[in-house]
């Protein structure tokens, strides 16, 4: 099976560790529910991610460098 | 009056309405049918009733006292003599009855079931996602137990025939089951014989019932007709349909706990299922259906009046009937009828129901179609109205106006109007504006005391009304210069289909307006029209100047660049005048500059041989520049274009110099020195540059594509050598030699490479021609600046038109095996399939016309439908993305605060607030040494500032050493 998260055009998936979190929801002053969400059956996520996690995705932008984004994992 | 203070709206909930409650807010109970009595009347309880509100002008509301148009109005009721389905909630029944018990109107889910589907309910609210999604599935679920896990009661299949009949589906046995059992024994064409002493061993039924079922005198109980199905393999059952009249299915809706249609996304606190079935009817006030006296003194009522009317007959022939003891029949067909008139009462337009019709037979518009569609209260009323004080006509340019203004024809200025707060300070104004009167120009329409009273101001009047005017009056004045308008031009595409005028009031009778503002409005002046608002208040007018006038919109948001500069002429102008750098003599060179602010000539360029001086195009031009600007860039010829201390000194100025998208001056100068200087700076280029052109002289005839018979010898040659090339291509593929190309076939790679063949020869053709062009040539002046045109169009028309394609193919289409009927069958050669080698002006011959024809019209259909397609799917586009914000704290979100981009554009930038360039690059250096120009007076200043700190006292003798090291670097600096 090719393991897509290993393309070099997958960006990388991280699992937020919960005091990181709480970090970022504080930052944008919101719940989890309010971040975008990724299924937990999406390819690209890393095999520890659970559902009601959050990922950190860093990924190459064209207007910045890097552009961090978080999404909730469900389902 | 107006004392009722403003009030936010907190929150708004949607849920069902209790009969009890259409009661309790009912003005008044409607028991006849009749709407005015013979006097004209209206009948007490009846559909006009006066308690419903009032429509007719000077007489008072029953209910609230309150006079016409001030009154809202007020809800009757009907009490509906047998409860009837509403057909907004036909779905919904259907999942409820297919949901709950036939019994005990319990959810056919078992408790761990129903929790879990809680849960998901409280999930889906908390993500956001559609809670239908949900409750589907707990439909589903439940659907799938054939006994209530509660009461054990068999459930039953529910059918739904559209729209409000329901029926519970019975697998019952069938009359015929001793026949269909005997005729299984018999065995069929292959089926083998079965005894009654087998068939009881295999079904373990006692062979004394086997033999009464199959005489018919013994009904087979549930478990022994499955077994007897099973071992014959036959189906013993036929469906019989049961009739849930809606009074079951309001006593089933009733008996449905609380906390089961909770897990159905049902607030049971808000709204009860049973509220789906109508026993009490809502009349709408009079006001939502006011009727019309016609011209001949009849009374022509409204559609939901004339609804009505059938809703209360049918009605009160149900309760005679009832009362009467008619037949269980004719009951239900009452039923049935009284259904259909409260179905139709809501919508008309539901499928396999006929539409209930007028008397003219037109199909009647009642409360849903009022809602429904482009023309519906939503979209046609809410979303968009039809408004005053706007005004539309045909648009043609004004090369003398500056881009901000717009000209406004007298007799539009003249109907749309300001008002104006009359104080001590404009009371002369005021007065003279309102003496003028509504036909002479600088006039007034209408004048507002004090006391509120409105007068209208009327040739006759006006001298005495003038002297009546006095602070604390209000004039509503008509447009004058310098006002500011919102003009507009549809589609509106983008932002800038929508930008702010000052006024210029003129004669006759179009809106006039500077050719540079075309680009954003996507405007020509073949006839186009366009809107234009007038300003109501103070607070649009401050707005639409600040953040709508046209300087404000010269960099659009799409790519961060000028969408706004010169165009056309305008670029063939300062082609002209700074190719190959002219020379001017004084007076050439005041009247280039006349229409700008530049009234004194610079010193001259130099002195020519005759001794008089002269002034060169760059020198021209660059007093328009600001004075301290410097730019390097390569330009639209080709050349560098340098540009220092604002003076031009290479290159020559065309379309990416000052040119509409992205024209390097313009983009810098507004980036730099502002919107209002790049304002200054398009006006006075486009100014110039029509000076230019009228100066040169500037026109294009037949002639200026006429080439000479030496060079259309050459044209000729090349194509006949290509002609003979694809004959040889075509003798070769014919031969079987053509070898084809890697992922295409023979056909394929002969095509392709007659294409590429004949391609070539047109851009030959187009070489030679071009030859014989010189730059002074209009139309090469034109393409080269990028002000019109392209070297392409040049060739076609000078050299060769080139090979004709309907979808990217030669022409393959017509007649059988060949083109057209001038040909013989399966001729490849270029003539045949649309190869145009005439240009246009030598003029093409009939058959090359046909095919040039039939590459047109695809062009044609290819916008058509590319229009109406790309609309569409921007319509989709913008109503999905029209909901997102950019927050303060830089996040984007949707309404419900969810989170869709965490920076804006992830770089929480503005595009027009970037340098653009290729190089995207932002020169730090280069900016932060302008912001510390700007912030000092004088370079000493500046030093001063920048931190060579003051020399330090009381230090100790140690640090002597680094000390006088920093003071030498100091000085050294200096």
């Amino acid at each position: 099976m090719v393991d897509v998260s290993q393309h070099e055009l997958v960006p990388e998936h991280t699992v937020l560790e919960e005091d990181e979190l709480e970090e970022v929801l504080s930052e944008y002053d919101i719940d989890r529910t309010d971040l975008p969400k990724i299924k937990r059956n999406d390819p690209a996520l890393p095999d520890e991610a659970e559902v009601g996690n959050v990922v950190k995705i860093v990924r190459d932008s064209r207007t910045t460098d890097q552009a961090v984004v978080y999404r909730l994992v469900v389902e | 009056m107006r004392n009722s203070t403003p009030k936010d709206i907190g929150s708004i909930n949607f849920g069902l309405m209790e009969p009890e409650e259409y009661r309790e807010m009912s003005a008044t109970k409607i028991i006849t049918a009749d709407t005015y009595d013979d006097d004209g009347f209206p009948i007490d309880m009846g559909l006009m009733d006066p308690r419903l509100g009032v429509i007719d002008p000077g007489l008072e509301c029953k209910t609230c006292g309150k006079h016409s148009g001030s009154c809202n109005g007020h809800f009757g009721h009907i009490e509906l003599a047998a409860p009837v389905i509403h057909v907004g909630f036909t779905k919904l029944i259907r999942r409820l009855l297919r949901g709950t018990c036939r019994e005990c109107s319990r959810l056919l889910l078992t408790e761990d079931e129903k929790a879990e589907f809680h849960g998901q309910i409280d999930e889906a609210q908390k993500l956001g996602r559609d809670l239908n999604d949900v409750t589907k599935a707990a439909i589903r679920q439940a659907r799938k137990k054939d006994r209530c896990p509660h009461c054990g009661e068999i459930q039953y299949d529910i059918d739904h025939e559209k729209p409000t009949t329901y029926y519970e589906v019975q697998q019952v046995l069938t009359s015929e089951y001793s026949q269909r059992i005997a005729g299984a024994m018999q065995g069929g064409e292959d089926g083998e014989r079965m005894s009654p002493d087998e068939l009881a061993e295999e079904t373990d039924i006692e062979l004394s019932r086997i033999n009464e079922i199959l005489s018919g005198s013994f009904r087979p109980r549930e478990s022994q007709r499955k077994a007897i199905e099973k071992a014959l393999d036959i189906d013993l059952t036929e469906e019989d349909t049961n009739k849930l009249m809606p009074s079951d299915i309001r006593d089933w809706f009733e008996a449905i706990p609380d906390e089961d249609i909770e897990v159905l996304g049902i607030d049971p606190e808000r709204s009860r299922p049973e509220w789906m079935i109508l026993t009490v009817l809502p009349v709408p006030p009079v006001t939502a259906r006011p009727s019309i006296t016609l011209d001949n003194g009849q009374r022509s009522e409204d559609d939901l009046t004339h609804k009505l009317v059938d809703i209360i007959r049918i009605n009160q022939r149900f309760m005679e009937n009832r009362e009467a003891g008619a037949p269980q029949l004719i009951i239900e067909d009452l039923w049935e009828l009284l259904q259909y008139h409260v179905t139709t009462f809501m919508d008309n337009e539901i499928s396999g129901t006929p539409p209930a019709r007028h008397r003219s037979g037109r199909p009647l518009k009642t409360l849903s179609q009022r809602l429904k569609g482009k023309e519906g209260r939503f979209r046609g009323s809410l979303s968009g109205k039809r408004v005053n004080f706007s005004a539309r006509t045909v648009i043609s340019p004004d090369p003398t106006l500056s881009l901000n203004e717009v000209g406004v024809p007298d007799r539009v200025a003249k109907e749309m109007t300001q008002t104006m707060n009359v104080t001590e300070r404009n009371l002369e104004k005021a007065r003279r504006f309102v003496s003028n009167g509504p036909e002479g120009h600088p006039g007034a329409n209408y004048v507002r005391r004090p006391d509120g009273r409105r007068l209208k101001v009327t040739e006759k009047n006006c001298e005495q009304l003038a002297e009546k005017v006095e602070p604390g009056w209000e004039v509503n004045r008509h447009l004058i210069d310098g006002d500011i308008v919102i003009f507009n031009r549809q589609p509106s595409l983008h932002r800038m289909s929508i930008m702010a005028h000052e006024v210029v009031v003129m004669p006759y009778k179009t809106f006039r307006l500077n050719t540079v503002v075309c680009p954003p409005y996507n405007a020509d002046f073949d006839g186009d029209e366009m809107n234009m608002h007038a300003l109501q208040n103070e607070e649009a007018r401050a707005e639409a100047r600040v953040l709508m006038r046209v300087q404000e919109q010269i960099l659009s948001p799409r790519f961060g660049e000028n969408i706004i500069g010169a165009i056309q002429d305008h670029i063939s102008g300062t082609y002209l005048l700074t190719h190959n750098n002219p020379r001017f003599n004084e007076t050439q060179a005041l009247d280039l500059l006349r229409a700008t602010r530049i009234d004194e000539l610079p010193e001259p360029s130099g002195i020519d041989d005759e001794g008089e001086p002269f002034w060169t195009g760059y020198d021209v031009f660059s007093e328009l520049l600001p004075d301290d600007l410097n730019l390097e860039f390569t330009g639209t010829v080709g050349e560098k274009v340098v540009i220092e201390d604002g003076q031009l000194l290479e290159g020559t100025i065309a379309e990416d110099e000052v040119g509409e998208f992205g024209g390097e001056i313009v983009d810098t100068i507004t980036k730099i020195y502002g919107k209002t200087r790049a304002r200054i700076f398009i006006n006075e280029v486009a100014s110039l540059a029509m000076r230019s052109i009228m100066h040169f002289g500037f026109s294009i005839g037949i002639d200026d594509e006429t080439i000479p018979e030496e060079a259309q010898a050459r044209i000729d040659e090349t194509i006949d050598d290509a002609y003979d090339r694809v004959e040889e291509l075509i003798e070769a593929y014919e031969r079987g030699e053509l070898e084809s190309l890697p992922g295409r076939t023979i056909d394929e790679t002969l095509e392709m490479k007659i294409m590429q063949t004949l391609s070539r020869a047109r851009d030959n053709a187009g070489n030679i021609a071009d030859e014989h062009f010189t730059s002074e040539n209009p139309a090469v002046v034109m393409a080269e600046s990028g002000a019109r045109g392209s070297m392409l169009n040049l060739t076609q028309m000078a050299g060769c038109v080139g090979q004709q394609a309907v979808r990217g193919e030669r022409i393959n289409r017509g007649y059988e095996n060949r083109t057209l009927s001038h040909y013989q069958e399966n001729d490849l050669s270029a003539e045949a399939h649309g190869f145009v080698e005439n240009s246009y002006t030598s003029g093409l011959t009939p058959r090359e016309f046909f095919f040039h024809a039939m590459g047109g019209r695809e062009g044609l259909v290819d916008t058509a439908v590319r229009t109406s397609k790309s609309g569409y799917l921007q319509r989709r586009l913008i109503n999905a993305l029209s909901e997102l914000e950019t927050q303060y704290d830089g996040t984007v979100r949707d309404t419900s605060d969810t989170i869709v981009q965490f920076e804006f554009g992830e770089d929480g930038t503005s595009p027009v607030k970037v340098s653009s360039g290729d190089e995207n690059e932002i020169d730090v250096a280069n900016i932060a040494d302008r912001v510390l120009d700007s912030e000092f007076e004088s370079e000493q200043e500046k030093q001063e500032f920048l931190g060579r700190r003051p020399r330090p006292t009381n230090l100790s003798e140690h640090a002597d050493d680094r000390l006088s090291v920093e003071s030498t670097e100091v000085s050294s600096d200096d």
